[in-house]
């Protein structure tokens, strides 16, 4: 027993020996690259300016930002570690899918489902649609703003480490508890209730939350304090309006999420806050509601920004009201603040709050629509070039029309009743995710691929085969979910009823084209790396930069 | 861009996303912690009572005697409105680091928490709350059933102690399936 004990202390400080010397090494690699960046006169700036040229500059992937605390280099740091994420939390949901093809669990046990379910969700969400935001925000502010003073590096990277290491809590902590962490099964540390180590869980989401809520007031400092004075207010770019809409949608709600979670550690030690007899377990709920509807809306507004600034350039004009889509943004940012009890209708809030709430989630499709139309109407009048990112954009304009539609019905108390806890759900914001926030973040990796790789194109074939595989995935597994849905198909359960084979197993394959397609971009990606440089680095989402 | 960069990863994407994967399907360690196999059933009521587990009675810790491949149907009572857990772990110590499971009961009086388990291997164990590990521990004895516990009816080998507070329920026969042991519980 010693023995064994002795050799994984020795492999495990072997590995962690490992770490640090390649830290060492990647430090080294950074300041040369640094130094090879600045040139010789300004590597000899004090940090802030230099940070500053850095964050103004075009900039590639490189594994020396993790060793860089400019503002694009917090960018790359968090693109590539979203994207890894996406990739981990994609396959725990290929996986489901597959356990799910036999209405009895065959492949995967009701534990392990219920591991894939929560590190499926709780990575998307909090990994890879946080994480992808707060990378665009980064990257791109800095260009959209004009930049003047980057001075948050410090602050920027701490987060990151900490958003870093809540992702990798995340991922060991293996919780059964599903992403809203519901009292009292987070607290039930077994392999049958919340898993042993389902605090870890709540500490990893603790760390993203604080890092989105600082790199959040970071944003707000860096455009409302530290833009270029050549840029006003009205005619900032509305990708940079879009980051105020979500900064300030963070900054109000995710606090609260942070203290429910540690009232929850708490209660691991000390059941006093969220007793299951006394009615307060509903207060978790509400806590975690009052951030988590938020978080959807953190996901999607910036994917609106993006569609803003990229929709006009593929269609040869000027976006079709610069000013609606401002209000439209802002609105999101205040509606959506008062629409989280959508979600408990089913749990006990008393008639009157459900219809408060319905009517409010009635109201907030206005704004949606007003960016719907918007985008309409500046396809409408330009004239609209097929390339890749742009038939992202428009996938993503019909699946929010549909999953947006699906939410209205949901938010009818009546038809809730009737639905909540069925698949109908997650075919709703499956359509919005994978749509609207997963394709347009795509979209836009592919219009900054160029300025990513340092000059190359990618496959556009291969790119092509990745967006009609996505789309076909998308639109079979969460349009059969929709059906099956109504029809009653109780969603997060590792098994079925026999009746619900159908829609399960069209969802299968639906997923299995999904990933297959993802699958494919990571393939085009490595292809066309290593392609020769055969383009400027410039890229529409930052031309405006003069480094 | 770094030539190695590309390449580099994607390995990591790949790595990554597979090594979490079978981080995530991987059994947990001590497979004895999953509940065993059953045919039949007993319930055993406890209350969650500062002074003792069956805190009306002479003796307040009862040593229970139970066989494997019992269904033990543990009902947990909340009596004193005090945070308690019931905690099950091999050995005649207390201690978590290897506990069979462990449950918070909350602390709301009538507050009833079922917990079923059914245990694979013989031996001595303890079970006791956490919040009040002097006053509120116990024995459990597993004895062995002959025949992996396909002979439901034998008469156990010695008796609960204490039989007032905690009550048995006649052993009701389940056959056996041979199905995953997990799927029985639930």
């Amino acid at each position: 027993m010693t023995l064994g004990l002795t050799f994984e202390l020795a492999v495990f400080g072997s590995f962690i020996a490992l770490l640090i010397v390649m830290g060492f090494l990647l430090y080294y690699f950074a300041v040369d690259y640094k130094r090879n960046l600045l040139g010789e006169v300004s590597s000899a700036l004090p940090k802030k300016e230099s940070n500053t040229v850095l964050s103004r500059m075009k900039r590639e992937l490189s594994f020396s930002a993790f060793m860089m605390d400019d503002s694009k280099s917090i960018g790359i740091r968090y693109l590539i570690t979203s994207l890894v994420l996406f990739f981990i939390a994609g396959l725990a949901g290929i996986g489901m899918r597959i356990s799910l093809w036999f209405p009895v669990p065959s492949f995967l046990t009701p534990v392990q489902y219920n591991i894939l379910l929560t590190a499926h969700g709780t990575l998307m969400l909090y990994g890879w649609a946080t994480g992808s935001i707060l990378g665009m925000a980064y990257y791109l502010l800095p260009s959209s703003v004009k930049l003047k003073n980057d001075s948050f590096g410090v602050v920027s990277s701490i987060m990151y480490w900490m958003f870093l290491v809540g992702s990798l809590f995340i991922i060991f902590s293996k919780s059964t508890a599903t992403w809203y962490f519901y009292y009292p099964l987070v607290d039930q540390l077994t392999a049958i209730g919340g898993g042993q180590y389902s605090f870890a869980t709540l500490i990893g989401v603790m760390l993203i939350l604080i890092a989105t809520t600082v790199s959040s007031v970071i944003f707000l400092r860096m455009i409302f304090f530290d833009r270029d004075p050549s840029i006003r207010l009205s005619n900032m770019s509305l990708f940079a309006w879009s980051v105020v809409s979500t900064a300030f949608l963070i900054i109000a709600s995710a606090p609260v999420s942070i203290i429910a979670n540690g009232f929850l550690i708490y209660d691991n030690i000390n059941p006093i806050f969220f007793q299951a007899g006394n009615g307060s377990a509903l207060g978790y709920a509400i806590m975690f509601w009052y951030w988590g509807h938020p978080l959807v809306y953190v996901a999607v507004i910036p994917a609106f920004g993006l569609i803003y600034e990229m929709l006009p350039r593929f269609t040869g004009t000027k976006i079709y009201s610069y000013k609606s889509g401002v209000l439209s943004l802002l609105m999101l940012m205040i509606l959506s603040g008062t629409v989280w009890g959508h979600h408990l209708f089913n749990s006990g809030l008393g008639t009157v709050w459900d219809l408060i709430f319905s009517t409010t989630s009635f109201i907030v499709a206005v704004p949606s629509a007003i960016s719907v139309f918007n985008w309409i109407a500046t396809m409408w009048v330009g004239r609209v070039k097929l390339t890749v990112p742009m038939m992202f954009i428009i996938n993503g304009i019909i699946d929010f029309i549909i999953g947006g539609v699906s939410g209205v019905m949901l938010a009818d108390v009546g038809a809730n009743q009737l639905i909540h806890g069925t698949y109908a759900v997650t075919s709703h914001f499956h359509f919005i995710f994978l749509g609207l926030t997963t394709g347009v973040a795509f979209a836009a990796i592919y219009v900054l691929f160029p300025t990513l790789s340092g000059g190359r194109n990618y496959n556009v074939p291969m790119a092509k085969v990745h967006f009609y595989l996505s789309t076909i995935g998308t639109i079979v597994m969460s349009g059969f979910w929709l059906v099956g849905g109504f029809a009653g198909m109780p969603r997060r359960v590792a098994g079925y009823f026999g009746i619900f084979q159908t829609y399960q197993d069209a969802a299968a394959v639906g997923g299995v084209i999904l990933g297959i397609g993802f699958l494919i971009f990571l393939i085009n990606f490595l292809y066309s790396a290593y392609k020769p440089v055969e383009t400027n680095t410039s890229n529409i989402l930052e031309e405006e930069v003069t480094s | 861009m770094n030539k190695a960069t590309p390449i580099a990863l994607f390995l990591v994407v790949l790595l990554a996303a597979g090594g979490s994967f079978v981080w995530f399907v991987e059994q947990p360690s001590s497979t004895s912690n999953y509940s065993a196999t059953y045919n039949s059933t007993k319930e055993i009521v406890l209350y969650a009572n500062a002074i003792g587990w069956n805190y009306n009675s002479s003796n307040p810790n009862p040593t229970l005697y139970e066989k494997t491949h019992v269904l033990l149907e543990f009902k947990v009572i909340e009596q004193d409105n005090l945070p308690h857990t019931l905690t099950v772990n091999p050995g005649t110590n207390e201690s978590t680091s290897n506990d069979v499971f462990n449950v918070n009961i909350p602390a709301v009086t009538g507050t009833i928490v079922w917990l079923n388990w059914s245990f694979a291997n013989p031996g001595t164990y303890t079970y006791w709350c956490e919040v009040h590990p002097t006053t509120m521990v116990g024995r459990l004895v597993i004895n062995a059933s002959s025949s992996n516990g396909t002979n439901a009816s034998a008469v156990p080998t010695m008796q609960p102690q204490s039989p007032s507070l905690v009550s048995y329920s006649n052993s009701i026969y389940q056959p056996v399936s041979s199905r995953d042991a997990n799927d029985e519980v639930w």
